[in-house]
């Protein structure tokens, strides 16, 4: 293998289950990055592009999510793997939090709970509280799942991505990824758990700079949830990337471009800036 | 009689227009531009062999300033290119600043003047600052093959295309495998009564999604400019996307190698020639090239693949390096550039007198890609790693002519009259490109050969990093890292 990217895997037990992550990149001037998954995600899944890029960069670390042994998945117990994480990864020394999607809403919660460890907070495409609109998606991704539809990951596919990107490829080529998605006891639970989304409290309480990325054509997460957290923290900055809710994906580089300038200098722009996309 | 300038710019392609546009726009009258030939358009006047196109789709492959929206195409033919380019410089208002037929032969700098002498074609110029925008990818080169000369059919570099010259029903040679010809042998396949190309090593290739604009589209882009905004954001970050394959994370070669293998199978049945049309090297050694057409007219009838380079010529035959022989009428040379030494280092000499080329016997380097300790009140556009694999260059000229005319501000601001990249600013520049190239697919395994300079071990060619990074790091003026003498501007 040509790559020279090297990373250490490492491990750590919350609640009785063990939670696995893995750490790559320099140390430097920058402030260790954490990268917190979304739903059906992992490390591989959501942060296949930002993991190994940023890595070349700064130290970054990325954990996979574990399945709990409680009734119901909660919030409190993926801030609580998250937690576990910070702390076995980064004894010492603030880190720089990024969470996507269902993994924003970690993230945030994490970063009201340690307010001196969480220094910087990025939220990709996350949310507040949820709303009618998220309800009523995740009703009918209920009823295909309760029918053992085959149309389930179709329909995730079809919710995930814009139709700008969509339009670029080809109908078997989307048919295509669909069929990479995995349905599971543990997706399901983190679907129900989306649907009790409510961290509008711990937000008024972050003191980290954040930095709020929405995604204009977010038919998952549709932006206005990334408004609402941009009003919400106190040192928020918001910018906005043209793409779906799938943006690790459709506009992987656009996105490490602010995850880079922001980690690079998370304070360069005030809070309550709207950062302008670059003109290219 | 010697005339001055209080700036002069080399060169008239994308570099030297763009700089004269932003110059004019703000405020700045008192520049010449210098082109050796008699049109605007650098590369793409040069550039008029049959099937010529740009790799980088249109809408963005342009100034972000001046939007086109009634391109014809994804990818533009080349002479719509230089209509373009023409178009620009006469809105404009730049033709009168413009010196065609004027060769730059020498710049001299003087210390005690602190003066640039320009010695053209056409007489001397003088000026405060020079700038170069004399291109990249300007002069040919031809490979030295033993018996060149005596070849007795017709014999031209493609990009100084001998149109006279017939080629209906001939036997044509070329030679190459790069972004020219792999855009010239479709076209000579269409034509020759037989084609020989002469491959040194094959090209990765990936299909190229190219289309005509409908006359409704045109509209929309006119009606809409926030379309082609939106266009050439989305153009521009799915070619920043693949930035991922020359950072070498195996992930994304793979994808990419995937790509161009998987089009090589779907395009070329007979097992022998697919065999020697796949690349022996890592995919991201060279840039992945965009074609529907080539392999179509690889398996075509009259066409034989030489899977070797060309070794020499005795009259009209012509061979192979595996000793394989053809007899030829014409030959086509598709080798590219003189890249690695630009031949306009020859021709500039600093405060030491000793020429740019020299200066440089161990590899190109600048400050901020732009600016070269011992040679003061000069700025190099699209010089020392600049080079992009995977995105437009128009977008790094634009960073850089931006960072010139942020430089111009300060200058003007703060009264200097001679200004020079720090020596230990320009080092730790390079070294820090150096640390960030470790590991790219342009330093690392089998692709060193590609494009370290080999007097150096360095990479001096490519920007090793995005393009939105050297945007990021070298769009605007870095003030701390030059040293600067305040005074008038000397006149003469
Ligand atoms: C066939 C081809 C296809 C390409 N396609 C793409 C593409 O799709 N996308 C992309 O990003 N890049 C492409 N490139 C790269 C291309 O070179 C650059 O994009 C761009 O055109 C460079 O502009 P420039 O102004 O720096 O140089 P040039 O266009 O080379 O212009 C330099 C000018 O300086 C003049 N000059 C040089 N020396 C002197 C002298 N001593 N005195 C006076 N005048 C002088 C030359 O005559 C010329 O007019 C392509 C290149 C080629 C050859």
């Amino acid at each position: 293998m040509l790559d020279d990217l090297k990373y250490r895997d490492g491990e750590v037990s919350v609640a009785g289950v063990r939670v696995r992550y893995r750490v790559a990149g320099p140390d430097n001037d920058r402030t260790p990055l954490v990268l917190v998954h979304g739903t059906a995600g992992s490390v591989d899944g959501h942060f296949g592009y930002i993991f190994p890029m940023m890595a070349y960069r700064q130290k970054v670390i990325a954990l996979d999510w574990s399945d709990t042994e409680g009734a119901t998945l909660e919030l409190a117990d993926l801030v609580a793997q998250v937690r576990a994480v910070i702390g076995d990864a980064v004894p010492v020394g603030p880190v720089t939090l990024l969470g996507y999607s269902l993994g924003a809403c970690v993230a945030a919660q994490t970063a009201a709970e340690l307010p001196g460890k969480v220094a910087n907070l990025i939220l990709v495409a996350g949310w507040l509280k949820t709303d009618t609109h998220q309800q009523m998606r995740n009703r009918i991704w209920r009823a295909l799942r309760d029918q053992d539809s085959a149309s389930i990951t179709e329909y995730m596919t079809f919710c995930a991505f814009s139709p700008g990107f969509m339009n670029m490829k080809s109908l078997p080529e989307m048919v295509a990824a669909a069929g990479m998605l995995k349905m599971s006891g543990f997706v399901d639970r983190q679907m129900d758990l989306n649907t009790r989304i409510d961290i509008a409290e711990a937000c008024e309480t972050i003191t980290a700079k954040t930095l709020v990325i929405g995604c204009t054509f977010d038919m998952m997460v549709p932006k206005h949830h990334s408004k609402q957290l941009f009003g919400a923290i106190e040192d928020a900055r918001y910018t906005e990337i043209p793409s779906g809710h799938a943006v690790v994906h459709e506009r992987a580089a656009e996105l490490f471009h602010h995850i880079d300038m922001f980690t690079r200098a998370p304070g360069a722009h005030p809070a309550g800036t709207i950062i302008p996309a670059q003109k290219p | 009689m010697t005339l001055h300038s209080k700036i002069v710019i080399i060169g008239s392609g994308f570099a030297g227009l763009g700089m004269g546009i932003q110059l004019k726009r703000s405020g700045r009258a008192d520049f010449v531009i210098l082109e050796r030939a008699q049109d605007v358009g650098g590369t793409w006047r040069d550039n008029h062999y049959p099937g010529v196109a740009c790799d980088v789709p249109s809408h963005l492959y342009s100034f972000s300033y001046l939007p086109k929206p009634d391109w014809s195409r994804v990818f533009s033919p080349g002479p719509e290119i230089q209509a373009y380019m023409r178009q620009c410089a006469e809105d404009e208002g730049l033709m009168p600043h413009i010196r065609f037929g004027t060769e730059m032969l020498a710049c001299r700098w003087d210390e005690d003047s602190a003066l640039w002498t320009i010695e053209t074609s056409q007489g001397d110029y003088t000026c405060n600052v020079l700038i170069t925008g004399t291109g990249h990818l300007a002069d040919s080169h031809m490979p030295k093959i033993p018996g060149i000369e005596s070849f007795p059919g017709d014999l031209f570099h493609s990009a100084d295309w001998n149109h006279e010259v017939a080629l209906e029903g001939r036997r044509i040679g070329v030679v190459g495998s790069g972004a020219s010809a792999i855009q010239i042998i479709p076209e000579m396949q269409k034509v020759a009564g037989e084609l020989v190309v002469f491959q040194r090593s094959a090209p990765y290739m990936i299909p190229r999604w190219d289309r005509a604009f409908s006359e409704g589209e045109k509209r929309m882009f006119r009606r809409d400019p926030s379309t082609v905004e939106a266009m050439r954001s989305e153009i521009f970050w799915a070619g920043e996307y693949n930035f991922a394959q020359r950072r070498n994370v195996p992930r994304f070669l793979n994808e990419a190698k995937a790509m161009a293998l998987g089009n090589l199978e779907r395009n070329v049945a007979d097992p022998d020639l697919r065999a020697r049309l796949t690349p022996n090297y890592e995919v991201g050694c060279k840039r992945l090239l965009i074609s529907n057409a080539y392999y179509p007219a690889m398996c075509a009838e009259n066409t034989r693949l030489e899977a070797s380079a060309l070794a020499k010529i005795e009259g009209s035959t012509v061979y192979g390096a595996s000793g394989e022989s053809y007899d030829l009428d014409v030959l086509v040379f598709a080798t590219g550039f003189e890249a690695v030494r630009p031949p306009f280092a020859a021709r500039v000499f600093g405060r030491e007198g000793i020429s740019l080329d020299a200066h440089w016997d161990k590899g190109m380097q600048a400050y901020d890609s732009i600016a070269v300790h011992g040679y003061p009140n000069l700025f190099i556009i699209n010089g020392p790693n600049t080079g992009l694999g995977h995105n437009s260059v128009v977008y790094i000229i634009e960073a850089q002519v931006n960072y010139i005319l942020e430089a111009l501000d300060h200058l003007e601001q703060n009264q200097v009259r001679l200004f020079e990249a720090a020596a230990e600013a320009e080092d730790a520049y390079m070294d820090r490109l150096q640390g960030r190239a470790e590991g790219t697919v342009w330093l690392a395994g089998g692709c060193k050969s590609w494009y370290v300079d080999e007097r150096s071990g360095r990479l001096t060619l490519v920007w090793p990093d995005y393009a939105h990074s050297f945007r990021d790091e070298n769009g605007h003026f870095h003030p701390e890292g030059y040293e600067m003498v305040p005074g008038p501007l000397a006149a003469e």
